[in-house]
C-alpha cells in the first residue's frame, strides 16, 4: 500500500454518518478484508486499487475546493495526522477531528502501548473551507436528510439515508441487501463499499437512476482532473459480475477478481442478497453407487477363514494379501497367469485381479467349503481346483499346459512336502507369502525361509513376501 | 500454525464422494504446473516447519518431493506429509526414512468401509484402498507408523458396521498406529456424496461408541476427544484449528503455499471453486457475529460451550456460507456435553459451567472487536481461576 492510502482513508459513505459505527469506517474493513482469487488478479488490481483510493480522494478533496460538497470526511492513524493536516493546508483546506475509535490491533505501531492510548486510535478529520463545523458530518435528526443533500445525496437518496440513520443504521450496502432487493446489486454499487468511487453517497436502491447519474458526475470530473486512466478503470469494474449478500450481519461482495467482507450493520432477518454461486454439485461419478451392505455381508467381504489361513482377524488377512500385491507390482506386472495355491475364500486373487484385471487367475483349495467361498467371491470364469494339493496342482497342470507365470503360496498350508515341488514344477516363479502364524514363528521372511530350506531370490525378499529362487537341482 | 505446501493444489488421483476440495475440482481450478523454486522462496520466508499436502502430494514428481523433504528435514529436523497413501512405492518408503517424514494417510476402513473415497468405479476403488492397506502396513513394519485420519460417514460408520471399524481400529493399534484422527463428513460436496453423510444422531451414536472405544484401547488416541476435554478446561494450547476462531478470509492455523509460491487460505473454506488468496488483515466476524445471532438463525447465541467451540469450523458451515455456525453443531454439542459431564464429576472444572464464562466471553469478544485473538488460556489466567 501506498503512504497516501495507509496513514488515510476516505470514508464510505459521505457524511451524514451514524454516530457510532461499528468499524472505523466500513471502506477501510472491507479493504483490509480482500481476498484475491489468484497472483495474477492481484498483480493486476492491488496496485489499481491503491490508485483508485488515492484518486478517490484527490476527485473528493477537489469537490470540496469547487465547494460542491461542504467537506469530506477521512479517517487516519495517530501517525497520518500530521501528513493529512498538511495536505489540507496546500489546497487551502482546514482539518479537524471529528471523532476516535479504537483501530485494529493489528494496526497498532509497534512501539504503541496500552499507557499512549492516542496512538492506539484512529481519527475521522473533517476537511472543508474554515471555520469547519463539526456538526456538519453528524447532524441531529431533523437536519439528515438537508445534509446529505448538501453532500451530494439525490433527494431520494438523501430521504432514505436520513431514514436508515434514523433507525440506527450505518451501512448502505447492507441496507439494500437487507431489504431483500430483487434487483441483482451492480458492481458500481456494490464496490462502493470499498471508498474508492464513483459511488459517494449511500443509494437508495440498487437501480437508482440519480445514483447513476452521479457516477457518471464523478467519473467526468475525474477525468476533468487527469485521472482518465484511472476512470476506465472503474468503468471497468462497473460491468463486473457481482455476489453480495449479508448473513448474520456480515456483508460480503465476490467478483471474478476478488471477494471482501466486513462486518456490517445488525439485522434480525438472517439472510439476504444474490444468491452466492457455488459450482454445480459433481453428478455421475459415482453413479454406480454402491449400497451399504449389512454387517455379516461386510464381514464375508472383507474375508472368511483367516485362522486357517494362518491370520489373527480378517483385518491381518486383508492388509496382509494386500501388501502381498503391492510389494509383488513388478511381478505381476509381467505376468500373464497367476495361481493362489491354497487359495482359502479367494480374497488374495481378487485383491490381483483388481490390480491387473486381464491376468489369467487360478486358483487351488482343499477345504471344499473355502473353495465354494472362494467361487462366491470370484465367480465363474475363474476356475477353483478343489481337493488335496496335488490333485489339484495336477488338475491345474493339465488346465495350463504351458505352465503359470506366478504362483502365490504359504508353503506351510501345503498338505504333503510333494506340493511345493509341484507347485514349481508348474509356476515359473513361486512368491512364499508370511502370515501371521508364519512370521510370528519365523520373524522376517528369510528366517521362514531358512527354516523352511527354501532359497530367496537374492535382496529381492519383500517384509510379508519373497520370490524363491530358480530351481537349482537341490530338492527343496 | 500448520503450513500446507500444495504444489499441484487439489489435483488427486482418486475422487472422494465427499471431498471438500471436489468444488475446487469441478470448477477446474487445479494448477498443471509448479515453480518449486517459487514455494521454497516463499518457505524460506514463513520459516515454519511444513507439511506436504495436496490434493494429492504424491503426484509431485518425485525429484521435487525429494527437494521439499530434504529443505523440511534440513531445517526443522523432519516433515508431514499428507496422502491418500495409494501412490505410496516400494522407493518412497527409503525417502521417508532418511528424510524423517511423518505421514497422515487418510483412510475410513478396510475394502469395503473405504468405497467412499471413490476412484471412478468399484474395482478401482478397492484396488486404491487394497494400497492404502498396504501402505499403512509397510509403514508400521518400517517402524514409521503413520497417523490415520478416518472420515465417518454411512459405508463405515452406520449402526451396522460401527462393530467392524471398532474392530478395524483395533487392528490398527495392534500393528502400530497411534493417533487416529476422526472427521466428519463435510455434508454438501457433491451430489454423488448425497447419502453418504451420517444424520446428527447417527455420528453422535458413533462418536460416543469411538469414545468408549478410546478408554478399551490404550494403545490409540483419537485426538478429538482428548482437545475437547482441554479447551473446556481452558486450555488451548494443543488443541486443532477447529477450536480456534477460524477465519476463513485469512486461516491462521492452516496457510498453504501453493503452485506458485503464493499464500492460500485452507482448502476448506473454499466453497465457491476458487483457491483465494489471503486477505490482509485476519478478522473475525464470524465469531462476533455467531455470538449474538439466535441458534434459530444459524448463529449460537446463548451456547455454553461458545468459548470453547466458537461455532467450530467455517468449512463446514450450514449452506456452505461460513458465516453461519457448523452444520454438525448437534454433535459437537453433545460431545461437550458427554465431556463436560465427565469433568464435573471427576471433580474438575469446565469453563461451560464456570460463574466467571459470561466474562471471559465479554473479553473475548472486546478482544475479537479489534482483530486480536487470544487463547482462552490466557484469558483465564488474566482472570484467575475459572
Ligand atoms: S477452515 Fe476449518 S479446517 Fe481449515 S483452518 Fe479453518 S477451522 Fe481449520
Ligand atoms: S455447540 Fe453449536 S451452538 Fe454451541 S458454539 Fe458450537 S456450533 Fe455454536
Amino acid at each position: 500500500m501506498t503512504a497516501a492510502l495507509l496513514t488515510c482513508s476516505l470514508t464510505w459513505p459521505r457524511p451524514p454518518l451514524a454516530a457510532t459505527p461499528r468499524e472505523a469506517d466500513i471502506a477501510k474493513a472491507a479493504a483490509q478484508r480482500i481476498s484475491f482469487s489468484g497472483p495474477q488478479t492481484r498483480a493486476l488490481w492491488q496496485p489499481r486499487l491503491e490508485r483508485l483510493g488515492e484518486v478517490a480522494l484527490a476527485i473528493e478533496l477537489e469537490m470540496v475546493r469547487r465547494k460542491r460538497i461542504p467537506a469530506a470526511v477521512l479517517w487516519t492513524g495517530h501517525d497520518g495526522i500530521g501528513a493529512l493536516t498538511e495536505r489540507a493546508r496546500s489546497i487551502g483546506l482546514d482539518a479537524k477531528p471529528i471523532k476516535a475509535s479504537l483501530g485494529y490491533a493489528a494496526d497498532w505501531p509497534l512501539e504503541a502501548s496500552i499507557d499512549d492510548p492516542k496512538r492506539l486510535l484512529d481519527y475521522a478529520f473533517l476537511i472543508g473551507a474554515a471555520p469547519l463545523d463539526a456538526s456538519i458530518a453528524e447532524p441531529a435528526a431533523d437536519g439528515l436528510e438537508q445534509a446529505a443533500i448538501r453532500f451530494g445525496y439525490p433527494p431520494c437518496c438523501a430521504k432514505s439515508w436520513a431514514d436508515y440513520l434514523r433507525q440506527g443504521g450505518s451501512d448502505p450496502l447492507a441496507r439494500l441487501l437487507a431489504r431483500g432487493h430483487k434487483t441483482a446489486v451492480p458492481a458500481y454499487v456494490a464496490l462502493a463499499v470499498l471508498g474508492l468511487g464513483p459511488i459517494r453517497h449511500g443509494p437508495c436502491a440498487a437501480d437508482c437512476s440519480a445514483t447513476r447519474d452521479q457516477s457518471r458526475a464523478f467519473l467526468n470530473l475525474g477525468r476533468e482532473l487527469g485521472f482518465a486512466e484511472e476512470m476506465s478503470w472503474l468503468d471497468e469494474i462497473a460491468d463486473w459480475p457481482v455476489v453480495a449478500s449479508l448473513v448474520n450481519g456480515i456483508a460480503e461482495v465476490t467478483t471474478a477478481a476478488f471477494r471482501c467482507t466486513w462486518l456490517s450493520d445488525e439485522d434480525t432477518s438472517p439472510r439476504h442478497g444474490t444468491a452466492a454461486t457455488r459450482p454445480a454439485k459433481r453428478v455421475g461419478a459415482a453413479a454406480a453407487t454402491v449400497k451399504s451392505a449389512d454387517s455379516a455381508d461386510i464381514l464375508t467381504e472383507l474375508g472368511v477363514g483367516f485362522e486357517a489361513a494362518g491370520f489373527e482377524n480378517p483385518f491381518a488377512m486383508r492388509s496382509r494379501f494386500s501388501t502381498v500385491v503391492w510389494e509383488q507390482t513388478a511381478a505381476l506386472r509381467r505376468a500373464a497367469s497367476a495361481v493362489h495355491v491354497g487359495c482359502g475364500d479367494g480374497l488374495l486373487l481378487e485383491l490381483i485381479s483388481q490390480t491387473k484385471p486381464r491376468l489369467r487367475l487360478y486358483g487351488t483349495e482343499q477345504d471344499a467349503a473355502a473353495a465354494g467361498a472362494s467361487r462366491r467371491r470370484l465367480g465363474a470364469s475363474l476356475p477353483v481346483l478343489s481337493g488335496p494339493s496335488i490333485e489339484a496342482l495336477a488338475a491345474l497342470s493339465r488346465l495350463a499346459p504351458d505352465g503359470i507365470d506366478l504362483a502365490f503360496v504359504d508353503p506351510e498350508r501345503l498338505d504333503c512336502r510333494e506340493a511345493l515341488a509341484a507347485v514349481r514344477a508348474i509356476a515359473r516363479s513361486v512368491i512364499v507369502i508370511g502370515t501371521d502364524r508364519s512370521l510370528h514363528r519365523h520373524k522376517d521372511m528369510d528366517t521362514l525361509a531358512v527354516t523352511m530350506g527354501l532359497a530367496l531370490l537374492p535382496g529381492r525378499a519383500g517384509r510379508v513376501s519373497a520370490a524363491l529362487s530358480a530351481p537349482s537341482g537341490r530338492p527343496h | 500454525m500448520t503450513v500446507e505446501v500444495r504444489p499441484l493444489g487439489d489435483k488427486c488421483n482418486i475422487k472422494c464422494r465427499y471431498c471438500y476440495q471436489e468444488g475446487i475440482r469441478t470448477a477446474g481450478n487445479v494448477p498443471t504446473r509448479y515453480d518449486l523454486d517459487a514455494i521454497i522462496a516463499t518457505l524460506d520466508k514463513l520459516a515454519e516447519p511444513f507439511s506436504l499436502f495436496g490434493g494429492e502430494i504424491m503426484l509431485t514428481r518425485r525429484s521435487d518431493l525429494e527437494r521439499l523433504m530434504q529443505l523440511g528435514f534440513d531445517r526443522y529436523g523432519g516433515v508431514g506429509m499428507q496422502t491418500n497413501g495409494t501412490l505410496i512405492e516400494e522407493r518412497d518408503i527409503e525417502l521417508f526414512r532418511k528424510y524423517h517424514v511423518r505421514i497422515g494417510i487418510s483412510i475410513d476402513g478396510p475394502g469395503p468401509l473405504n468405497d467412499a473415497r471413490w476412484a471412478g468405479n468399484l474395482p478401482a476403488t478397492r484396488r486404491a484402498t487394497a494400497r492404502i492397506e498396504a501402505a499403512i502396513e509397510t509403514l508400521c513394519r518400517e517402524g514409521m507408523p503413520p497417523n490415520v485420519i478416518v472420515t465417518l460417514n454411512r459405508m463405515n460408520a452406520a449402526p451396522d458396521r460401527l462393530n467392524v471399524l471398532c474392530a478395524w481400529i483395533g487392528f490398527l493399534g495392534g500393528i502400530g498406529v497411534r493417533k487416529l484422527r476422526l472427521h466428519l463428513l463435510e455434508q454438501d460436496e457433491t451430489e454423488a456424496g448425497e447419502g453418504l453423510a451420517l444424520t446428527a444422531q447417527e455420528n453422535l451414536v458413533a462418536l460416543r461408541r469411538l469414545k468408549r472405544f478410546e478408554q478399551e484401547l490404550p494403545s490409540v488416541q483419537f485426538d478429538i476427544f482428548a482437545e475437547m476435554a482441554a479447551m473446556l478446561g481452558g486450555d488451548d494450547a494443543q488443541t486443532s484449528c477447529v477450536f480456534h476462531a477460524c477465519d476463513p478470509y485469512a486461516t491462521r492455523a492452516v496457510v498453504g503455499v501453493e503452485s506458485d509460491g503464493r499464500l492460500g487460505n485452507c482448502g476448506r473454506t473454499n466453497k465457491d471453486g476458487v483457491t483465494h488468496m489471503r486477505a490482509g488483515r485476519e478478522a473475525f466476524e464470524r465469531q462476533l457475529s455467531l455470538y449474538r445471532t439466535p441458534q434459530a438463525d444459524g448463529g449460537c447465541q446463548g451456547c455454553r460451550f461458545f468459548l470453547a467451540c466458537k461455532g467450530n469450523c467455517p468449512g463446514t458451515a450450514i449452506g456452505g456460507d461460513w458465516r453461519m455456525r457448523s452444520i454438525d453443531c448437534p454433535v459437537w454439542f453433545g460431545l461437550f456435553e458427554d465431556i463436560e459431564t465427565e469433568l464435573l464429576a471427576n471433580g474438575e472444572t469446565a469453563i461451560s459451567r464456570s460463574e466467571r464464562r459470561s466474562d471471559l466471553e465479554a473479553k473475548m469478544i472486546a478482544a475479537w472487536s479489534i482483530g486480536d485473538n487470544p487463547t482462552l488460556h490466557s484469558l483465564i489466567k488474566q482472570a484467575g481461576t475459572p
